[in-house]
């Protein structure tokens, strides 16, 4: 539970299946994709062509093939409108549906910081060089950072409300997060949860404009590194009261098993030093589970690798957890922002159902502030039965999900 | 499990303070339209805006640079929490969750820091600007003043994500770990939210807004923000809140309206607090209205105070929860007296009301509801 563990100390809190998962990235098209790039530790980050990058320090970023993306499913005159993010997500939700056709959710939440940002630049751009305005109402009417999850629904029949989570890079762990409050707590028995985010010139520039983001590779807790490299893709989950899952015959790929939220107030950008918001988040989700730091084999980082995000959430992890393999797989594909934590908590749920460390790549040397056994450059097989997925964003918020292999 | 209102925060075109703004809407006040312009376009727009004077008082290290949305925000969620009574230096923060409801953001430092880049490229963007134009901004400001530890989120959406913003409220005081959760509502505006919203054909180029006309003549952009405290006791009970739901097409929106009214509509209803801005909104509640409770009191507020998008949904809940306190309504403003709706055409009594609807249909695709009851 995000906050303490009052509601939790009585035995009615439901368990939460997760009952099916889809997924786009840099990593891949779909679950199967995925699991064969997080096997073979490969890196996805590409040169950035979308926009021009002439004048920023980095110029890469984990990118989804357009060409595959509008060719994935039958194109409309109207879902030729549509923002890439639509697209994204209308993909990911098509592997949830292909796999639990029957699955009504009764609400959505997901997790966005960005929505359809690149329409409201190329409105800018337009309005500014008194550009072509002819498709301005069709940018505007597909920029609204809800707009992408509404497509999707629509796109499969889904009726449920929505509610859109942007709480920074924190958004997409803090969707899946609060989805699974809301079935624990019994309020409603299937939600769906998720996250999109796709590469946008603004939020690019920004990052660059903060020297967040690395002209090198992209090094999470690596002595070297030198910072982030954006990403962006969707993901989604199906969450269900896990009884009600048995009774259905779905298949429980995953329980989800605890939740933490805190928020630190020491920076805008930067996270606190030693790290208390991460630790807070970190323990709160150990105290919804009922389980201590020695039960988590495995640790997603959140992992930018900039240098004061690392620093602080290693000091948070060493403090907490007694060498427990830790790799932050943005290092593959990059920070999806919204979308980040949702797709995380899929590679956990791959990690967990195939047994397997996902690796930490372009790792050169440990830093010697850090203390953690890092999956260093290749993935490995590895008992893994519970997964802990950090996600901390700007504004100091910061989330953390446990994920559990389901019993046999 | 029913959350109630232990306190309210208003800062508006009409002023800042709960019993303020709502004296004056009383009297028939609408807030005065100033002009808007772009150094890049000759078109120039009316807007309801929050006069500099009204933000008095509000200082933060944390303000310092903040835009204007964060300023409306802190200034209306530390007066809720005023009204409540809650001494922040004695209060367990970990205890009090924040949810902020936003629709365009930060839309002023977003454009100065995007035109940067377009204007001189990359390399002339701000740092400082570009963590101003992350949604959630504005609670990161309130959260730090407010030393806030636990549950914070920003949700994003229409002008019904207000209102959406209380159901998620209820899910997470699910939790009893917490006894408050401060829900923010805010907006800024700018000239490219008002040409984005005449491009989509909402946007009337001057006051005023008319409410339930036979033509959708459209709106006029306002800014401000709205907080509400809400906790386990309080003056107005939050009875039902309808989880919400969302329309393809403007054409369809009576539908998910029609089916959220009936699910509120249950009980003897009193009052509507309506969402009608002047554009297609109006049409689909009106419909709606008159076929599921055509015996309430309809009152809308947007004639008076502009749409505030991200605020409004908030600004409605703040109205009916006075008009449920004050046994009375002001004047619906603008409004065609030949309507079929029982609409308030003057400061009306409402001795005997008990039960007031919230009905939020938003601008971009989203409905809400909710159903808040006094004793």
């Amino acid at each position: 539970m995000a906050q303490g563990d009052k509601r939790e100390s009585t035995n009615d809190a439901a368990r939460v299946a997760v009952t099916a998962a889809g997924v786009i990235s840099p990593l891949g098209f779909g679950l199967a994709e995925t699991l064969e790039s997080l096997r073979s530790a490969q890196d996805c980050v590409t040169p950035v062509m979308r926009f021009s990058v002439k004048q920023c320090r980095c110029k890469t970023a984990g990118q989804v093939s357009d060409l595959r993306l509008l060719a994935s499913h039958a194109q409309t005159l109207r879902s030729g409108r549509l923002h890439r993010a639509s697209h994204m997500m209308i993909q990911a939700l098509q592997e949830v549906v292909a796999q639990q056709p029957d699955f009504e959710p009764e609400l959505t939440v997901v997790g966005t910081t960005s929505g359809g940002m690149s329409y409201g630049e190329r409105y800018y751009r337009s309005l500014h060089g008194a550009g072509d305005l002819r498709h301005a109402a069709t940018w505007i009417a597909n920029y609204p950072a809800q707009k992408p999850v509404i497509d999707a629904q629509t796109a499969f029949g889904i009726s449920a409300p929505c509610q859109v989570i942007a709480n920074a890079c924190a958004s997409g762990t803090n969707a899946v997060g609060h989805a699974f409050e809301c079935v624990r707590s019994g309020r409603y028995q299937r939600v769906l949860a998720g996250g999109y985010d796709a590469l946008a010139e603004m939020v690019f520039v920004g990052f660059d404009s903060l020297q967040a983001s690395t002209p090198d590779k992209c090094r999470p807790f690596d002595r070297n590194r030198s910072g982030m490299v954006l990403g962006e893709g969707a993901a989604v989950l199906a969450l269900e009261n896990l009884d009600l899952a048995h009774e259905c015959g779905a298949p429980v790929l995953a329980e989800i098993i605890g939740y933490g939220i805190s928020t630190d107030n020491f920076h805008i950008t930067q996270p606190e030093p030693s790290g208390v918001g991460a630790r807070q988040a970190m323990e709160r989700a150990l105290q919804s589970a009922h389980i201590s730091a020695s039960d988590v084999h495995y640790i997603n980082a959140h992992g930018t690798a900039t240098a004061f995000n690392d620093a602080a959430e290693g000091k948070a992890i060493s403090a907490l957890f007694n060498g427990v393999p830790v790799s932050s797989t943005k290092s593959m594909m990059g920070h999806s922002l919204g979308a980040a934590g949702a797709i995380e908590a899929v590679v956990c749920l791959l990690a967990l159902q195939h047994q397997l460390l996902p690796a930490n790549i372009n790792f050169t040397a440990p830093d010697d502030d850090v203390d953690l056994n890092i999956v260093r450059n290749e993935a490995r097989p590895a008992v893994v039965n519970v997964a802990l997925s950090n996600s901390f964003g700007f504004g100091g918020t910061n989330a953390s999900l446990l994920m559990r292999k389901p019993e046999a | 499990m029913s959350l109630a209102i232990a306190g309210m925060g208003w800062v508006t075109p009409l002023g800042t303070g709960v019993d303020s703004v709502w004296d004056r809407l009383l009297q028939g006040e609408e807030a005065s339209a100033t002009t808007i312009s772009e150094e890049f376009a000759d078109r120039v727009y009316s807007v309801f805006r929050v006069p500099e004077s009204e933000l008095k008082g509000i200082s933060h290290p944390r303000l310092r640079r903040a835009s204007a949305i964060s300023r409306f925000a802190a200034a209306a969620g530390l007066h809720a929490l005023q009204s409540a009574g809650l001494n922040l230096e004695s209060q367990n923060t970990e205890r009090m969750a924040l949810i902020f409801a936003i629709s365009n953001g930060g839309v002023i430092y977003t454009k100065r820091f995007y035109r940067e880049i377009v204007g001189s490229g990359a390399q002339a963007a701000s740092p400082l600007l570009f963590p101003e134009t992350v949604f959630n901004a504005p609670a990161s400001h309130l959260a730090a003043i407010l030393r806030m530890t636990g549950a914070t989120y920003t949700l994003v959406g229409d002008s019904a994500v207000g209102v959406a913003a209380i159901t998620m409220a209820e899910e997470l005081m699910t939790n009893e770990s917490l006894d408050y959760c401060l829900v923010v509502g805010t907006e800024e505006i700018d000239w490219l939210l008002c040409d984005a919203y005449r491009r989509w054909r909402l946007l009337r180029l001057a006051p005023p807004i008319e409410p339930f006309s036979k033509q959708n003549r459209g709106m006029i952009l306002s800014e401000g923000a709205g907080a509400i405290v809400l906790a386990r006791n309080g003056f107005v009970t939050i009875e039902r809140a309808h989880p919400g739901g969302y329309f393809r097409k403007r054409a369809e929106a009576e539908k998910i309206l029609n089916s959220i009214l009936c699910d509120l509509a249950q009980v003897e209803i009193d009052l509507v607090i309506s969402s009608a801005n002047g554009t297609f909104v109006d049409h689909a509640e009106s419909e709606t209205l008159q076929k599921v409770v055509p015996n309430a009191l309809i009152y809308a507020g947007k004639p008076a105070l502009g749409e505030s998008v991200g605020a409004a949904g908030l600004w409605q809940i703040i109205l009916a929860a006075q008009a449920l306190r004050s046994k009375e309504i002001p004047p619906v403003l603008h409004t065609d007296r030949a309507h079929r709706l029982r609409v308030s055409h003057s400061r009306t009594p409402i001795a005997g009301a008990r039960r007031a609807i919230v009905l939020s249909c938003g601008i971009n695709q989203q409905a809400a509801g909710l159903r808040l009851a006094i004793e």
